[in-house]
């Protein structure tokens, strides 16, 4: 009797876990959900130049221009790594290169960001 | 090593996909919802093709998924217990099995796309508990080309979104899992105390 109670009780504490984890991983991905628009796609290192362009509506040739890469005929399609390898510099420095040039194009000269 | 993969996928396309969703399916653990996600978001860059890239997810997925198999079914128990033992899931392949059984062909299907990380443990439940092959094939090509589609669609509606939906679906992922889990608990509770009540 007293370890059919005990095993009952387990699968209660097991049972109250799991309806925890239920809600707390859907708040979770309700809240990600609300702010998937506001929030900037970070840059990784296994991402191509076009890829970053698009994730942040930039031309991909402005781009290109800021960390002064002729891109490869017909689609450049290098990670940032890759890139990074070819020119002989730190991974970090060309992804702070790129965001720096997002935020430039994010915000013309003297106006307002877009 | 993730990062070489995506990047694999992000410059040679769908050939590179396709090599790693097979070896994935095998049960190298890899993040293969991410590489759907951002194939879809290369389709809509018009960097790789919708068909290509659904047909060589699906048929890598589903190639990988039949060696898994196979190695359950006529592998014999010590190449299973290699395997398994090599990604400590040793002394989670009986419970798995059992599970195979009682789930059977939805069991399957939902661990080829939604609760995808279990797909290569019940690939070789299935075959070391003798589930019919030609089930086993209908389920799973359902499963996977469901999973090619969902993920690869879902890339390429929210294809500048890439990480912030991986992270989303991430979470869905394991409130499934967990409300899975608490309807099975929830069941099991209600049996032992409707026994306990009759006692």
């Amino acid at each position: 009797m007293g370890k059919t109670w005990q095993r009952t009780l387990a699968v209660g504490l097991a049972f109250v876990v799991a309806i925890t984890g239920t809600f707390v991983f859907a708040y979770r991905a309700g809240r990600r959900v609300r702010h998937i628009g506001a929030e900037n796609e970070p840059i990784r290192a296994w991402m191509s130049v076009p890829f970053i362009a698009h994730a942040h509506h930039v031309p991909a040739n402005v781009l290109f221009q800021a960390i002064g890469v002729r891109p490869q005929e017909p689609h450049d399609r290098r990670s940032v790594r890759h890139i990074a390898h070819d020119l002989n510099r730190p991974v970090p420095d060309l992804i702070a290169q790129l965001q720096r040039a997002i935020d430039a194009a994010a915000q013309p000269p003297g106006g307002h960001p877009r | 090593m993730n990062d070489q993969l995506l990047a694999a996928v992000s410059q040679y396309g769908a050939p590179a996909l396709f090599g790693i969703v097979t070896i994935a399916a095998i049960g190298v653990p890899l993040p293969i919802t991410l590489l759907l996600i951002v194939a879809g978001s290369m389709i809509s860059q018009g960097a790789m093709n919708l068909w290509w890239a659904i047909g060589l997810a699906g048929a890598g997925s589903i190639l990988g998924d039949q060696a898994g198999y196979a190695i359950g079914r006529w592998g014999g128990p010590a190449v299973v217990a290699k395997i398994t033992g090599l990604f400590g899931k040793r002394a989670t392949l009986p419970a798995m099995e059992a599970q195979t059984k009682a789930w059977g062909g939805p069991g399957i299907y939902i661990t080829r796309w939604l609760l995808s990380p279990l797909g290569p443990w019940v690939n070789l439940a299935s075959g070391t508990a003798r589930y019919p092959w030609h089930r086993f094939l209908f389920w799973d090509i359902l499963g996977e080309i469901t999973g090619a589609v969902v993920y690869i669609g879902l890339g390429r509606f929210f294809s500048d979104r890439v990480m912030a939906l991986y992270a989303v679906l991430g979470d869905l992922t394991w409130a499934i899992a967990a409300l899975l889990a608490a309807i099975v608990l929830g069941w099991q509770l209600l049996a032992r105390l409707r026994r306990a009540e009759v006692q």
